[in-house]
C-alpha cells in the first residue's frame, strides 16, 4: 500500500513522534514517505494525501487527544477515495492508556464518517521521555516499532500483538497504584522535573502563580 | 461573579463578562516546548493569551460556545486547550486512582459548553460530550456541563 506518514507533532523532527514514526519504517522494504503537519499548510496537505491508498498520522496525546495542529489538518481532510485507509499511532506520557480511549473513539467515527478503512489506533503511554533515553532503553520499544512497520509493510495492517503489548496497562493495577503513590510521597517523581528547572534556573520560581 | 466567554459563534451580549472571540482571534498553537514547566514556571512562551489567562484563572465561570466542527471541538479550540498547560504543574499525582497532573493554581473556574452543530450519530454527540467533561475534569474544574446551544438560557447565566 502507497502509504503517507504525518508526523503531527509541533515539534516536528525533533520530538518523541518522529522516533516512533523512524522506528515505524525502519525496516520496511520500501520506507514510507513522513510529512510534517508542522511545517504544512493543512488544505494543501489534505489534498496531497489524496495520492495515497492509506494516511498513518503519528502524534503526541495533548490534553486527551490530537494536538490542535492536528485538529486543524483534520478540518481539511476531504472524503476518502475509494479504498483509502487511515490509522494512527498516538505516543502518551502517562503510563495508562485508557486516557486515549477519547481520542481513540473520536477517530474511529471521523473514518467511518469520511469513508475511511479504520486501520485502528495504536497507542502507547509513558513515552514522553523516549527521546532524552539512552538507546539501550528504548531497544526494546524501537524493535517493537519495527516490528509494526514491517508487519504494516507486509499485511496493511497494524500487528494485534504489538497494538495490545503498547495498550498495557489500560488502566492501572491495584499494586501499581500503590507503587506510585509511594513514589509520589517520597518525591521521587520530582527529581527529574526539578533537574531541568535547575538547569535552567528556573527551580525558585516552579510552584509560581503568575496570572492570580 | 468573575465570568469569561469563550465564542466561537454567536452574538452573546452578556453584561460584565471577558469576552475571549475565537471568530476574530487564532490561537497560537502550541509548540510542545515544556518552557511553560521548566523555563518559565506557569508562563506560555507566547505572549497572545496572557490578559486571557489572568481572566481565565480567576474567573468564578468559563462559558464556552463552541462550534462542533468535524465532529470535535475544532483546531483553534484545541490549541486553547493545549495552551492550558501552563495552569497544571509537571508533577503527576496519582490519588484519584488514575495518572494526572498537579494543579498550580488553588481552584479553578465552573465551566459551561454550549455546542452548534450537527453529529452523524448520537454515539458522535457522545465521544465530544465526553471529551469535554474529561478534559476539563482533568483541569480540576468543579461544576462541568456541556450542552446544545438550544438549551442556553442567558438569565440562567447572568
Amino acid at each position: 500500500m502507497n502509504t503517507i506518514i504525518l508526523n503531527g507533532s509541533p515539534k516536528g523532527t525533533k520530538g518523541n513522534s518522529e522516533i516512533f514514526a523512524r522506528q515505524f519504517i525502519k525496516t520496511m522494504k520500501h520506507p514510507c514517505e513522513v510529512k510534517y503537519i508542522a511545517k504544512e499548510n493543512p488544505q494543501q496537505l489534505a489534498e496531497f494525501v489524496r495520492n495515497f491508498d492509506a494516511i498513518i498520522i503519528v502524534m503526541p496525546l495533548y490534553v486527551h487527544a490530537m494536538p490542535g495542529i492536528v485538529m486543524k489538518f483534520i478540518e481539511q481532510l476531504r472524503p476518502a477515495k475509494k479504498g483509502q485507509a487511515i490509522g494512527f499511532i498516538i505516543q502518551a506520557g502517562f503510563p495508562e492508556t485508557a486516557h486515549e480511549r477519547y481520542i481513540e473513539n473520536y477517530l474511529r467515527l471521523l473514518a467511518q464518517e469520511l469513508n475511511y478503512t479504520y486501520l485502528g489506533t495504536v497507542c502507547k503511554g509513558e513515552a514522553a521521555g523516549t527521546y532524552m533515553k539512552p538507546e539501550f532503553m528504548n531497544k526494546k520499544l524501537f524493535k517493537q516499532l519495527n516490528h509494526l512497520g514491517r508487519i504494516y509493510e507486509q499485511t496493511g495492517a497494524f500487528d494485534k500483538g504489538i497494538k495490545e503489548k503498547f495498550g498495557h496497562p489500560y488502566k492501572l493495577s491495584k499494586f501499581q497504584l500503590i507503587f506510585l503513590q509511594q513514589l509520589e510521597q517520597t518525591g521521587i517523581g520530582k527529581i527529574g522535573w526539578h533537574k531541568f528547572l535547575k538547569a535552567n534556573n528556573a527551580y525558585d520560581q516552579r510552584l509560581d502563580r503568575p496570572f492570580l | 461573579m468573575k465570568t469569561v466567554i469563550i465564542k466561537e459563534y454567536g452574538d452573546f451580549t452578556i453584561p460584565d463578562t471577558y469576552v475571549l472571540d475565537l471568530t476574530q482571534v487564532t490561537v497560537k498553537d502550541c509548540l510542545g516546548c515544556w518552557t511553560c514547566w521548566w523555563k518559565t514556571p506557569g508562563r506560555c512562551v507566547h505572549k497572545d493569551l496572557d490578559e486571557f489567562y489572568t481572566k481565565y484563572v480567576n474567573a468564578d465561570k468559563v462559558i464556552i460556545f463552541s462550534k462542533v466542527t468535524r465532529g470535535f471541538v475544532s483546531g483553534n479550540l484545541k490549541t486553547l486547550f493545549d495552551r492550558s498547560i501552563p495552569h497544571y504543574l509537571p508533577y503527576t499525582t496519582y490519588t484519584t486512582g488514575e495518572t494526572m497532573h498537579v494543579p498550580r493554581y488553588e481552584r479553578y473556574p465552573d465551566v459551561e459548553v454550549y455546542y452548534q452543530g450537527e453529529f452523524a450519530s448520537e454515539e458522535g454527540r457522545k465521544v465530544y460530550e465526553d471529551y469535554i467533561c474529561r478534559t476539563f475534569y482533568q483541569f480540576y474544574f468543579k461544576g462541568i456541563s456541556v450542552k446544545p446551544i438550544n438549551d442556553f438560557c442567558l438569565e440562567e447565566v447572568i
